[in-house]
């Protein structure tokens, strides 16, 4: 039934959108385009299946890996990004030192999970459907929007509410300015990457739980999801990530049903192509200025 | 035969950037472009030299409209410039920024280049000498085997404005050349200028230092929030209640 | 001579890599920020798979019109990139290169859907494949001593001044792309011809990382770069079984140290220092006849 694939594929769209939220966030604020925020993702994952294992409740392993993939994030820029920020050709640079770090963290993975799909234990969270609305809601269907819902909107407290999100807007609009204004940037760093990690480690304790398995590879088809939510929403923006992030989840949700399993992500691929060919700030970003070539 | 700036406009968002620009550069003439900052000096050679669109008005070289050419039409246009903060190949040589300029020439298919022919590289061998002489002829050869980033602020105007300059141009904008140069430099750059000027060659002058453009120019505009405030002679210009006016701030 | 013989496999595969690179490191020594290669090369992989397996055409004919097929379809890339520029001509090719595959796994009938071509007969020798590495070499390094060369120097430094000098920017990243595009579809061919099969799955990001890595490793300025880039991370593997087991690992590493480090690429990197000298010696050598001519 239509109203249900639409549902489901809303709860799908609503962990892309906190995939994407994250990644959003770093590039936006510092035009950075991490690459390793898929294996982030992963990791997350990971640590939460960890902490299960080791006998605590769910909601400890979301904390742990909200906690784990911030600091690995805020890692990842100490070392890797910080002493790339001042070189020539920076943005190549970030992307190629994200992609190595990305190819780090999946090795790591591989090796500890020994290649295989591990799985969260059965139970952990209570199968049975409800009916609400003429809808079956299962309750992880239940926790994955009001994980999202609770991060999106803390996210926005933060930005608009919160001095701290006052300095990350002021260096997000120009870096130069808000130093000058007494910003002080690495605190800035630190707290964007940190919530960038803890937003995808989140979302990758849902998506294990609501699939159903863990690899070292399950990163991957994110960061691809990931780049068309963001070039759909628009590179920058949060709204955009949001809104692009549940519409690529119904619209994928409803066409693995009704198409060919294949053709849905030919579509979406050219889509991708073509929204980048006429709108390469998507629907809701900032003009980019080097988008284009041709007089502005 | 003139550039002729005709009535140029361009807003962005509710800032007017310029508004109804008007002015003629002729051959062997410099002319000086002055004007408090923010007036909108470099956003009209951005507009001249095709990096921004024209809401209003036209630009013409020579007879031929270059309103809707990109950066490579008008410069093929015969139209050169240099930028404000110096853009230079900092990884390439003097020689090898001289160079580039003299690319647009070539005669050789690129199809010999691919294969590798002897056509192709002794075209090569051909610039870079060519490129030498240039250098030679203003007095920069001793410079020409240091990378674009060794050399002092100064060197680096005038290497810039030399690869602006060897490509013989109908006209050159130049955007602040002399910005942070001592008065010996600047001396020197204007007898430069003055050669070039002999040569045929229309000078737009875009400069903060009065002094320079006073001693250079035959013709002042005066720009201010986008509008020519002022035209004429320097003498006249300098005297002009308006401009200043809009120097000292209303 | 059992020497060579024994590590003719290892030669084998460090020339095809060797291609891969090259074709790679065309499109970024023009400043292209495009990652396309991988899908060019599936689409020369499949074209000749599919004229030698099932239509019997030798690999002659079949490398031919794979290179034609790589050539035309580069050139009709860079139409719609042209608009584009960093992470987003990035974006852009990685969509392609997703797109391809879809492709391959979806139109089974073409292309064996996801167990891909097999029986492929193998007739690219090792002889072959060094005469066509020699080709590219040549033609490489012909293009970096004509002014194409300079002209793609100054593409990669500072698109802008190319601009304002009168230069096409369009016509020498269509030159780049097509050049990229007839260089991945042979080597794809090549390979299609010397591994007996292949499936979709070996042209994603695996190939596509490791391709990035030998460019950025060797260097993007000489034509040799790519080529020391290919070798090492062909032969590094083969020096241990744990670096066998861990390719990820040891790529990334080596990837986000030489960005960081070595930005240059070691190839371009020793190659600085002897222009660096060199230059010094004309210097020294330009004032001793000016001081000469100078004296009385």
């Amino acid at each position: 039934m239509l109203a249900q694939q639409l549902f489901n594929g809303l709860v799908v769209g609503a962990v892309y959108a906190l995939f994407a939220l994250g990644f959003n966030l770093v590039f936006g604020v510092h035009k950075i385009m991490n690459l390793a925020h898929g294996a982030v993702f992963m990791i997350g994952a990971f640590a939460g299946l960890f902490t299960v294992n080791a006998g605590l409740p769910l909601w400890a392993a979301l904390i742990f890996a909200t906690v784990c993939s911030g600091l690995l994030a805020v890692v990842t820029e100490l070392l890797v990004f910080r002493p790339l920020r001042s070189t020539t050709e920076a943005e190549f640079a970030f992307l190629i030192g994200s992609i190595g770090v990305d190819m780090i963290l999946v090795n790591i993975a591989l090796r500890v999970s020994d290649a295989r799909t591990l799985r969260f234990p059965f139970g952990i969270v209570p199968v049975e459907p409800l009916v609400l609305f003429g809808l079956r809601i299962t309750p992880l269907q239940l926790i994955i929007v009001g994980a999202v819902v609770f991060c999106a909107a803390a996210l926005a407290w933060y930005l608009h509410r919160t001095s701290y999100g006052r300095q990350v807007r002021a260096v997000s609009n120009n870096e130069r300015a808000a130093i000058l204004l007494g910003v002080e940037p690495r605190s800035v760093y630190f707290q964007t990457f940190f919530i960038s990690g803890a937003l995808a480690g989140i979302a990758g304790v849902l998506i294990g739980l609501a699939f159903n398995s863990i690899s070292f590879t399950m990163g991957e088809p994110y960061m691809l999801r990931g780049f068309v939510i963001l070039i759909l929403g628009g590179l920058g923006s949060l709204v955009g990530a949001v809104t692009a992030g549940l519409a690529l989840g119904m619209v994928q949700t409803v066409a693995a049903v009704y198409l060919p399993v294949g053709l849905s992500d030919l579509i979406v691929y050219s889509l991708l192509f073509l929204v980048l060919l006429v709108r390469p700030n998507g629907f809701f970003g900032d003009p980019v200025a080097d988008a284009r070539v041709a007089r502005r | 035969m003139t550039l002729d700036i005709r009535n140029v406009g361009r807003r962005f968002g509710g800032v007017r950037a310029a508004e109804a620009v008007s002015m003629t550069i002729e051959p062997g003439q410099i002319v000086g472009l002055i004007g408090p900052n923010g007036a909108g000096k470099s956003t009209l050679v951005n507009l001249i030299t095709g990096v921004l669109r024209l809401d209003s008005g036209s630009v013409v070289v020579d007879g031929q409209d270059v309103s809707e050419e990109t950066v490579v039409g008008v410069s093929r246009a015969g139209v050169s410039r240099t930028f404000q903060n110096i853009r230079l190949l900092r990884e390439s040589t003097v020689l090898e920024n001289v160079a580039l300029s003299l690319s647009r020439f070539a005669q050789v298919s690129t199809l010999a280049c691919v294969l590798g022919l002897p056509s192709a590289r002794s075209e090569q061998r051909d610039i870079a000498a060519r490129a030498m002489a240039f250098l030679e002829q203003i007095g920069m050869a001793s410079f020409a085997h240091y990378r674009a980033s060794e050399l002092s602020y100064g060197h680096q105007r005038r290497v810039e404005i030399a690869r602006a300059i060897a490509q013989r141009p109908k006209y050159i904008l130049l955007d602040e050349p002399v910005a942070g140069m001592n008065d010996v430099e600047a001396a020197e750059l204007g007898e430069l200028l003055r050669t070039f000027a002999g040569e045929g060659i229309g000078i737009l002058l875009i400069e903060h230092n009065m002094g320079f453009v006073y001693s250079l120019c035959s013709r002042i505009y005066v720009l201010s929030t986008g509008k020519i405030l002022a035209e004429g002679a320097p003498a006249d210009v300098s005297r002009n209640q308006l401009v200043i006016d809009a120097y000292l701030g209303a | 001579m059992s020497f060579v013989y024994a590590y003719q496999p290892l030669l084998d595969l460090l020339l095809i890599n060797a291609g891969f690179a090259l074709s790679q490191y065309v499109v970024l020594r023009a400043g292209v920020f495009s990652i396309a290669t991988p899908g060019i090369v599936a689409i020369g992989a499949y074209t000749a798979a599919i004229m030698m397996a099932r239509h019997g055409i030798s690999i002659w004919g079949a490398a031919a019109a794979a290179t034609a097929a790589g050539l035309i379809v580069g050139y009709a890339l860079s139409i719609p990139l042209a608009r584009l520029r960093g992470p987003y001509q990035a974006i852009a090719t990685l969509a392609f290169v997703q797109f391809v595959i879809a492709f391959a796994f979806y139109a089974e009938p073409l292309t064996g859907g996801a167990p891909g071509i097999d029986n492929i007969p193998k007739q690219v020798s090792t002889l072959g494949l060094l005469c066509c590495v020699a080709a590219t070499v040549y033609v490489l390094s012909s293009i970096n001593q004509t002014r194409l060369g300079r002209i793609f120097d100054a593409l990669r430094q500072d698109e802008a001044v190319a601009a304002s000098l009168g230069i096409s920017i369009w016509f020498h990243h269509a030159l780049a792309f097509a050049l990229s595009g007839a260089i991945g579809g042979l080597f794809g061919a090549l390979q299609a011809g010397y591994v007996y099969a292949i499936e979709p799955q070996q042209y994603g990001f695996a190939m596509l990382t490791t391709t990035l890595a030998a460019v950025i490793l060797g260097g993007r300025r000489s034509v040799w770069g790519p080529i020391a880039g290919a070798a090492i991370m062909t032969t590094l593997p083969e020096l241990g079984r744990s670096l066998a087991d861990n390719r990820l690992l040891v790529n990334g590493l080596l990837l986000t140290l030489i960005i960081i480090f070595l930005p240059r690429g070691l190839v371009d990197g020793l190659l600085f220092m002897r222009d660096r000298r060199n230059d010094r010696a004309a210097r020294d050598q330009a004032s001793l006849k000016i001081q000469k001519t100078a004296q009385p």
